[in-house]
């Protein structure tokens, strides 16, 4: 029950934070992508840049829950580039599509439900699909200071402070800061 | 005239306006990863599609929905009640209630850009809507995340799997995006 309740209020402070930093703006996000308007690129860095360090310091304590996704290639860059053309397309990502459906945007709604399709698509593809492409090139839960063999901190902490320093360097909008 | 002209720019002012900067939200996304990460687990939404789906498909079509590996294996135990789940459940709660805190509750269908480009037809950009959603969770579950799961989470535990994605994905959304709304040659 307990994690229930962290679960939603953690998430609840995950959706207000995109809504209020206008990440579920199609305006903001496709002028993102064209490189116009670089707010978003600035949230998302800085973002990382705090998880980078973060999750790094919890790691060292013994305190994180580490969950590193699978490496398969091609597969992962054939995924990736999908993704791309539809976030281009919606201006949306699968979260902040519910953010901003829940802002009262309809074409949000409809990219939750495409969404809910194309997750169900791939569901019934899978089995075709994984002795396709995943029964090579398959790598497992790969990281960078584990292929280095040094501790993710060495890395994670001056790597997380450029980001900072980079997202201060890009240049902004003239929006709100 | 001035009435589309009216309406365009209330939109568009409503669709556009960030009230917390850049270095706020940043940190606050920032903090939310650390928080998942100390209690339970790093941040995703993309598999709770599936989740949903595999919940509701077991509801009506109990059959079919057993006979993929893949929702059997996502959805364990066909239920709803998990961190994850409540997770997602939560983002759009949270943005409704920062919506209305701020006044910026909007029922658009067209965004502004996608006017300039593609004219005020909702019709046009609901069908592309969904097109455009299928793509984003055909390819996350593809390649195993999100912008959550892969880019944030992902990148800040180091994973080479998550570098991979999230430069493809921004690859081809950049050039998408470029290619779409005419900005070749400008």
């Amino acid at each position: 029950m307990m994690d229930l309740i962290a679960g939603l209020a953690l998430g609840a402070l995950f959706g207000a934070a995109l809504q209020l930093s206008g990440a579920s703006s199609h305006t903001k996000i496709t002028q993102a992508l064209r490189l116009k308007d670089l707010t978003i690129i600035k949230l998302i860095v800085v973002a990382i840049g705090v998880g980078l360090i973060g999750v790094h310091l919890l790691d060292l304590s013994g305190w994180a829950h580490m969950k590193v996704k699978d490496l398969y290639l091609p597969g992962i860059v054939v995924a990736g580039l999908i993704f791309g053309v539809g976030f281009a397309v919606t201006g949306y990502c699968p979260g902040t599509a519910l953010v901003a459906a829940a802002e009262g945007k309809p074409d949000a709604w409809v990219t939750v439900l495409g969404g809910m399709f194309g997750a169900l698509v791939f569901a019934f593809m899978f089995p075709d699909l994984e002795t396709f492409l995943f029964s090579f090139g398959e790598y497992g839960p790969v990281t960078i200071h584990g292929l280095l063999g040094i501790q993710g901190a060495i890395l994670a902490i001056p790597l997380g402070g450029f980001c900072l320093w980079l997202a201060a360097r890009l240049p902004g909008s003239g929006g709100a800061q | 005239m001035t009435h589309e002209t009216l309406a365009l720019h209330g939109t568009g002012h409503k669709d556009t306006n960030p009230v917390l900067g850049w270095w706020s939200g940043g940190v606050a996304i920032g903090i939310v990863l650390v928080l998942a990460v100390a209690l339970f687990q790093p941040i995703g939404v993309s598999t709770q599609y599936v989740v949903l789906d595999g919940v509701l498909l077991h509801n009506v079509l109990p059959d079919v929905a057993s006979k993929s590996p893949y929702l059997a294996k996502a959805t364990q135990g066909w239920t709803l009640a998990t961190f994850e789940f409540f997770f997602v459940l939560g983002i759009p709660l949270g943005a409704l209630m920062a919506a209305m805190a701020t006044a910026r509750f909007t029922t658009r269908v067209v965004p502004t850009e996608w006017n300039k480009r593609f004219g005020s037809n909702p019709g046009n950009r609901l069908v592309w809507s969904f097109v455009g959603g299928f793509l984003l969770l055909f390819g996350a579950r593809f390649g195993g995340g999100c912008t959550s799961g892969h880019m944030i989470s992902g990148v800040s535990q180091l994973a080479v799997s998550s570098l991979v994605f999230s430069s493809a994905l921004f690859a081809s959304a950049i050039v998408t995006a470029r290619w779409m709304y005419g900005d070749w040659g400008k």
